[in-house]
């Protein structure tokens, strides 16, 4: 709860921060040309080129086989294992809770190389594959592939909101229907599947678009065989006529945002219409978990392949390749173990300061922008005018661009606006694109965080005497001080996971290793990727150890 | 026991984990008759109306219904919660969100295969006995608690279920309304001649709805009885402590008659009451007399001392009057206000428990 006038100031900085880079991307996409060039104007021909490139359609077409695909995998797969892991006596469920969450915080193109150097023609696990059944039955570069990846490492987003939403149904409606006279398979199907669906509506949603912003896996997986999706199309403009097609990369990028923005919308309607089933609950917390009986060991054998296929290949397949100089068939791997990846990258300025760079956008940029969450979330806290409900879109706007794109869009911001200009080859920028690109995330922790705050702790402050600001300094934020180091733990690992967002910011002095590994694979260094890779597990794994170590929850 | 009995409990204990909730509860139920589990919270009512229903896992003792044993640990029987046919209203009501309020109420009908039109003129019917039939079509956040509550029944009891268990179903009412619903479920209840056990910590709401009342206290039952045997007759100085507004003084065993023994209380004031402990002349004990049965008087006696009027404090029915003596606080009843000063203050001889 902050005065009028800071808080009017907060609001505006936000607005500017998410609507200049986004008005500058559609009216970029409107020019006929770069916009600092003088002879751009006014016109649509940038949407009439893409619009006659035949790539483009079939990019639009893989995005859509994507999209799609990988919600017919992730959301079953996502909602039975979130049932098996709440609501049955499966064995090791506590052990299998954190492994289950690792394919949110790897990189996805780290994954994406992960499974180039595990599955690829020559990766590990199909040479292996190859000495003992004599052929390979997979292609690692086909859409189908792409498709399946993509849909077995979302599994675990679709895990966190229906597990959730279980968890908050009241074991006593359950209740109500066994002593009914339901079974228990006509308890899932009467009463929980349908009290959850709403939350299973929501993720379809979220997956769906998560699946068009995707560019990290098909970027590496789709290169080879030329499949393309609309991200990666974009990515692919930027040298295709010659001289910097930005009015093109515009129009896909509106393009882009034409879907996902209504998504978004879409989403915060079915989120609305979730709560009033949440509402409802019993306060019964008891639960009895149901009894798997032989089941549980099919259900525990189907968790761990999974795990296998999405944790266990890619992570060990990357490991593995950052410490052997070369592999192939007939290689003997303890011939070719070497140390050189790592040394090649410490003796490189960039590598290090790539690394450097990463750490203190973690850390540093991580707390700046937990920070700035806090005070946008001030602004909001326990407020509903007019102000509030316009930062609850703001908020929620940069949701709909993708990564890429807005890294693309503040470049754009920081390279024409004069006085921001100097800050364009520093880690500012770089901070500043992945604090709005991770805002609706960040302020998602923030308000979950403010919201365990009782009202009458802040009533009680105003009536012996505190204005709004003294409430908020003395008694809100000292009293959230864990969930705000939780919050910066989780900002801290996707940060370090984030890449595309650096793609286009990536200049001396503002490396970082997710981009760095974007430019890197393009030149086909695989030798420092790989050790880069290791790298970066290597930091989201030690924000994880301290995540876990502090008991922060890795999801609501 | 008789053929009478409906629901019989023996012997019933459960624990989570190392804890032990009931040490062994033993219970009967008759047809036609409410029972209350009273008791402090945590005490375990909950768990054993949970442990009846086969929501709860006990490890010994057995529960039959109508002569069926729908639980016994020594014979391996654990009939399942949603085969033993009982109602039960959740304290939280656990009306399904997503059902209307006739898809609630029909629900168990249609898992019993009952016929469409059955099925609608029996929901109709229930509804109607509990005056909801023109919220049938409603979602269940659409009605007030006092509706919920009723929907929630009207669901336990469309089936007929020979035993209908119910969780604190007041509690969730507002304070006047909860006057109103306990007249009015009593009635509900015997009108429709149901076998009924109700759990509450309200030890006035247990003995206007009951029949007989089970005080249970740590997982095992402190006395059972009729209300006025529970009020009137408490065997423990728990008992008598928890049923009712007491005055409370402790003090040492001065002198024992039979079944009376005089107290000499730490506040000056010695006393003759009915002597329900075994303590021997000079040991420590307490003396409780219900608040009603405190007196005023004119002037000295048997069984009276003069303390010292604070305050009338009104009350709308009566006065309460508060007294010093020592260093405990007396309260007593009367119609009239007082005003402050020296009083006479009688305790009756058969009103005052020695425990
Ligand atoms: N799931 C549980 N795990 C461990 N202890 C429990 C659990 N549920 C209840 N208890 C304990 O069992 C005791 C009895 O609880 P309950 O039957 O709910 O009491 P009541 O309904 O009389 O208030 C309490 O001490 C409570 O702490
Ligand atoms: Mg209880």
């Amino acid at each position: 709860m902050l005065q009028t006038l800071p808080r009017r100031a907060v609001v505006a900085l936000l607005a500017l921060s998410v609507f200049f880079p986004l008005g500058l991307v559609i009216y970029q996409s409107v020019l006929s040309g770069p916009f600092f060039m003088p002879a751009a104007k006014l016109s649509l021909e940038s949407f009439a080129f893409i619009f006659d490139d035949p790539d483009f359609w079939s990019a639009a077409k893989n995005t859509f086989a994507v999209a799609i695909g990988m919600s017919v995998i992730a959301i079953p797969l996502g909602a039975i294992l979130a049932f098996i892991m709440v609501r049955t006596d499966l064995p090791g469920r506590k052990w299998l809770e954190t492994p289950i969450l690792i394919p949110i915080f790897v990189s996805p193109v780290v994954l994406g190389f992960g499974y180039v150097v595990s599955l690829g023609p020559v990766g590990f696990f199909s040479v292996w594959f190859q000495e003992l059944f004599g052929g390979v039955p997979w292609n690692i570069y086909s859409l189908a592939s792409i498709i399946v990846i993509a849909g077995l490492t979302h599994v675990p987003h679709v895990y966190l909101y229906s597990s959730s939403a279980l968890r908050n149904l009241g074991s006593d409606v359950e209740e109500a229907a066994r002593l009914s006279g339901a079974s228990p398979f006509r308890v899932a199907r009467d009463v929980s599947i349908p009290m959850v669906s709403p939350a299973l509506l929501y993720v379809g949603v979220l997956v769906f678009f998560l699946g068009f912003e995707i560019f990290g896996l098909p970027l590496i997986l789709g290169d080879p065989e030329g499949h393309l999706v609309l991200t990666t199309y974009l990515y692919k403009l930027t040298n295709k006529l010659g001289t910097p097609s930005y009015h093109l990369m515009a129009a896909v990028a509106t393009c882009i945002i034409a879907v996902t923005f209504p998504l978004v919308l879409l989403q915060r309607a079915l989120l609305k219409n979730a709560q009033r089933f949440v509402s409802m609950k019993g306060k019964s917390a008891r639960q009895r978990p149901l009894m798997l009986g032989p089941w549980k060991w099919l259900a525990f054998g189907l968790i761990l392949a999974w795990l296998f296929i999405t944790v266990v290949v890619p992570v060990s397949g990357i490991a593995l390749r950052s410490v052997v100089s070369s592999w192939g068939q007939g290689v003997n791997l303890l011939e070719v173990l070497t140390l050189d990846h790592f040394h090649a990258v410490f003796e490189e300025n960039t590598m290090i300061r790539s690394i450097i760079n990463s750490v203190l956008i973690g850390t540093l940029g991580g707390a700046l922008a937990v920070g700035g969450y806090l005070a946008i979330g001030l602004t909001t806290h326990r407020k509903n005018d007019g102000l509030s409900r316009f930062v609850d879109y703001i908020v929620l706007t940069p949701r709909a661009i993708p990564g890429l794109m807005a890294g693309l869009a503040v470049f754009w911001v920081f390279l024409f606006v004069p006085f921001l200009a100097p800050l364009r080859s520093t880690l500012f920028s770089v901070w500043f694109a992945y604090a709005v690109v991770w805002l609706a995330y960040g302020m998602r922790l923030i308000q979950s965080a403010l919201m365990q705050v009782g009202p009458e702790l802040e009533e009680a402050g105003r009536l012996v005497g505190a204005s709004n600001a003294r409430v908020s300094r003395d008694i809100t934020v000292p009293l959230v001080r864990n969930g705000l180091l939780g919050a910066w733990l989780l900002i801290f690992m996707i940060f370090e996971r984030e890449y595309s967002t650096g793609v286009y910011l990536l200049s001396p002095g503002t490396e970082v290793i997710g981009a760095q590994i974007v430019s890197l694979w393009a030149s086909g260094a695989v030798d420092v990727v790989a050790a880069l890779s290791l790298i970066n597990m290597a930091l989201v794994g030690i924000g994880l150890a301290v995540a876990l170590r502090f008991g922060v929850k890795l999801h609501d | 026991m008789t053929d009478k009995t409906i629901l019989s409990v023996d012997n019933l204990a459960l624990s989570y984990g190392s804890n032990p909730i009931l040490k062994g509860v033993s219970m009967q139920l008759k047809r036609g008759e409410v029972v209350s589990l009273l008791g402090p919270s945590g005490s375990g009512k909950t768990t054993l109306l949970r442990a009846v229903a086969g929501l709860e896992q006990p490890h010994h003792g057995s529960v039959t219904i109508a002569g069926r044993a729908i639980y016994d640990a020594a014979a391996n029987i654990d009939i399942p919660a949603e085969k033993r046919d009982l109602g039960l209203v959740f304290q939280s009501y656990a009306l399904w969100p997503h059902k209307t309020v006739f898809d609630n109420v029909a629900y168990p009908l249609k898992l019993r295969k009952v016929a469409q039109n059955e099925i609608v003129q029996r929901v109709h019917a229930a509804l109607k006995n509990l005056g909801l039939d023109h919220l049938a079509e409603r979602y269940p956040h659409q009605l007030s608690g006092g509706q919920q509550q009723r929907v929630s029944i009207a669901r336990a009891l469309v089936y007929n279920p020979p035993v209908i268990l119910l969780d604190e179903p007041l509690s969730n009412l507002d304070a006047k309304m909860r006057e109103e619903a306990r007249a009015w479920l009593r009635n509900l209840i015997v009108e429709m001649q149901l076998s009924a056990l109700v759990v509450t910590h309200d030890q006035s709401e247990a003995m206007a709805m009951s029949d007989r009342i089970l005080l249970l206290n740590g997982g095992v039952i402190e006395q059972q009885g009729t209300p006025t045997d529970m009020y009137g007759q408490p065997q423990t100085y728990f008992v008598a402590d928890f049923m009712g507004s007491n005055n409370i003084m402790t003090g040492r065993i001065g002198d024992i008659k039979g079944g009376e023994a005089r107290i000499d209380l730490d506040n000056g004031i010695s006393v003759w009451g009915l002597r329900r402990t075994n303590a021997a002349i000079g040991h420590e004990a307490k003396a409780v007399i219900r608040v009603e049965q405190a007196r005023l008087a004119d002037a000295g006696g048997h069984n009276r001392t003069e303390v010292d009027l604070v305050t009338s404090m009104f009350l709308g029915d009566r006065y309460e009057y508060v007294f010093h003596a020592g260093k405990d606080l007396l309260r007593s009843w009367g119609t009239r206000h007082e005003a402050p000063g020296k009083r006479w203050l009688e305790l009756p001889g058969d009103a005052v428990w020695i425990f």
